[in-house]
């Protein structure tokens, strides 16, 4: 299953690297290029989602759970591989919704620093893969430059949990009322 | 609402960098840290260098180590004076001992090939099912009450073994038959371990010499230590001589105090002894060492130190001699011309003992052969260390066992089984961040989870908070 993990992981990353550039190009350039890339996202998204369930169900029976829970680079595979499938998500409801107004005013900027801060996860759940089957690269050492080292799983402090969780509920809370008052 | 929304509303996204943002600058704190009760006590360096040579002369074959070491630990289990008693300083316990008295030392195992295994993964193989000073250790009155263990070996806890001398790798109970640990030890399946130590061995110029079978053995004989202790006086049996040495004891200042005159009487042996004198008028901080030096006999006593080993200049610099073949075929590895030989070495420093130590991936030495490293022929008695050093890099193995690394919770469990060497896979210190977090891995796992979900939170909160901001707004798009 490690090689049919590795192959269908080749899908999210590539589309969602593609949506990435798609993103950039769409919201800081002009003309038919930039039109296409607007136009063409939401099909690219869609494909990264479907391919990246598809790798991530493949990927949890590559190794036995005991194994995937008790590794630290199993461990840090699996959360990046879920917060960029959750952040590219996001992404795709955005988009989604908006239609072909998704670029306009503030909102590109939005997508901007969604997708770049996406593209900081899928890189780092790649490179992960990669040292897993034991050909590391060169990222995980700008990684452990920027304070992390890969080698150590990667979790946080009970209070930045409790912030993270109170942010995302005080967020949500804030959608749904302006939802309401919407209608 | 909507008003407010084009202006502030986008900007929600700047929830999500910065919740990812805490995350990233805060991983990896809140959990880890030293709990001396679960015999934990996580190093300040982990890993640390080792530079090897090896050279034989047909007769004997010469191992010398230099390591750095931030000063020498040469004192090791004293009895001290205090208020009319001697109290015992220097025992093994978690981490470091809190005043210094416990030797520096380097362990080096070797195999000729009898325990393939070895050769591959090095001294993990060794690391059986609830070692000592494990959080998870065995109780002393159950392993005193096993039949082997206990009533034949007198021990009272797990130390060292090989797999093949259990029939269950996760049970240390079980011990195969006395006859088939004896058939496997006849076949060559025990590492020969050398051991020298900075306090009970190394100011007689000795090292003590042991191996690895279903425990860490003595070769025949007898070591170069004895106890200084008489447990119905409840005081030393021997002291210094005053005659001989000018002193009767140490004094606590002294061998707390990190130096150490190579050349004066620091221990207590054979030749500088006398019979404790209990009449004498000891004060407050005198000290004796609980343990009397000798000179070791038969097999055990194989191993010599060559010239002097000593710490200087923040290193120590060891060179262990002993006979290519002792001729204790049960007891040692022979070394041979085109002989490529096992080894693996462990370093004590900082006060530490028992699994507190540094160790190194497997390596081979070659004599005259190809190898990792060659050991240097020579003639004469005395190497003139003209080869190049071997530079390994040492690493703390925290808690990390035999069982474990074969079982479903070892991703590498199938390159075990399928022999792919350790080296392969992984670089010493991935091993020694591995083994730390193996300490903690129950509070690492659950923490781990926590933080993937609560960043699934802040994303959708996030998604949530944008909605409004993303409806369609141009006509006939759907809203």
């Amino acid at each position: 299953m490690n090689g049919t993990h590795a192959m269908l992981s080749h899908f999210p990353i590539g589309f969602w690297a593609l949506a990435t550039l798609m993103i950039l190009v769409g919201s800081f350039m002009t003309g038919r290029l930039a039109d296409i890339s607007r136009a063409a996202l939401l099909p690219v998204l869609v494909l990264s989602l479907l391919g990246a369930l598809a790798a991530i169900a493949i990927g949890f029976i590559v190794w036995p759970m005991a194994a995937n829970l008790a590794s630290p680079l199993a461990r840090n595979h699996i959360l990046m591989a879920f917060w960029s499938l959750g952040i590219y998500s996001a992404i795709t409801v955005l988009v989604w919704k908006a239609g072909d107004t998704a670029f306009d005013g503030a909102r590109r900027w939005v997508l901007v620093i969604l997708a770049l801060t996406g593209s900081l996860m899928f890189a780092s759940a790649g490179t992960l893969g990669g040292h897993l089957t034991g050909s590391t690269t060169a990222f995980s050492q700008v990684l452990s430059l920027m304070g992390w080292e890969v080698y150590t799983t990667f979790y946080s402090p009970l209070w930045v949990i409790a912030v993270m969780v109170l942010i995302g509920i005080a967020l949500g809370v804030l959608g749904i009322m302006s939802q309401r008052r919407i209608g | 609402m909507g008003t407010r929304n084009k202006g502030v509303g986008p900007w929600l996204v700047l929830g999500l960098p910065i919740a990812l943002g805490l995350a990233w600058i805060t991983q990896g704190t809140g959990v880890i840290e030293n709990d001396l009760e679960r015999n934990i006590y996580i190093p300040e360096e982990l890993t640390m260098p080792l530079q090897v040579q090896s050279a034989y002369n047909g007769e004997q074959i010469f191992f010398r180590y230099r390591w750095p070491a931030e000063r020498p630990h040469v004192y090791h289990d004293m009895l001290r004076y205090e208020d009319g008693e001697w109290v015992r300083h220097g025992r093994s316990v978690p981490g470091p001992d809190p005043d210094g008295t416990y030797e520096d030392r380097v362990a080096m195992l070797v195999d000729d090939g009898g325990v393939p295994q070895f050769g591959r993964y090095g001294g993990y193989i060794t690391v059986g099912d609830q070692m000592r000073f494990f959080t998870d250790s065995a109780s002393p009155a159950e392993v005193a009450e096993h039949s082997h263990l206990g009533e034949q070996l007198g021990q009272s806890d797990v130390r060292k073994y090989l797999p093949a001398t259990r029939s269950d790798q996760k049970d240390w109970r079980s011990v195969v038959d006395a006859d088939v640990l004896a058939t496997q030890r006849e076949a060559g399946y025990f590492l020969d371990l050398w051991h020298w130590r900075a306090g009970r061995s190394n100011p007689i110029n000795v090292s003590d010499d042991q191996w690895i079978g279903e425990y860490r053995n003595s070769d025949a004989g007898s070591g170069p230590y004895t106890t200084n202790w008489d447990d119905d006086s409840q005081q030393p049996v021997w002291m210094l001589d005053p005659e001989q040495t000018g002193q009767r004891s140490l004094r606590w200042e002294d061998v707390t105090s990190g130096d150490v005159d190579f050349d004066g009487f620091y221990y207590l042996s054979e030749d500088n002894r006398t019979d404790f004198d209990p009449d004498h008028d000891w004060q407050n901080g005198d000290v004796i060492p609980r343990r009397l030096l000798r000179q070791p006999v038969g097999s055990r006593g194989d191993i010599a130190v060559h010239g002097q080993a000593r710490w200087e200049d923040g290193y120590w610099d060891v060179t262990l001699v002993r006979d290519m073949d002792t001729q204790a075929p049960l007891d040692d590895k022979a070394f041979r011309e085109q002989g490529v030989y096992d080894i693996g070495i462990g370093v004590y420093r900082n006060a530490t003992g028992s699994r507190w130590h540094y160790v190194s991936h497997p390596y081979t030495v070659g004599l005259g052969r190809e190898a990792d490293f060659q050991a240097m022929a020579f003639n004469g008695d005395s190497p003139d260390w003209s080869n190049d050093w071997f530079d390994m890099t040492l690493f703390y193995p925290g808690q990390v066992n035999w069982p474990l690394l074969i079982s479903s919770a070892h991703a590498g469990a199938e390159d075990i089984a399928e022999g792919t060497p350790v080296r392969a896979r992984h670089s010493e210190k991935q091993l020694a961040l591995y083994g730390v977090e193996m300490e903690f891995n129950d509070a690492i796992t659950s923490r781990w989870l926590m933080t993937l979900i609560a960043g699934l939170i802040a994303m959708l909160g996030v998604t949530l908070a944008l909605l409004p901001t993303f409806r369609s707004t141009r006509q006939g798009d759907r809203s």
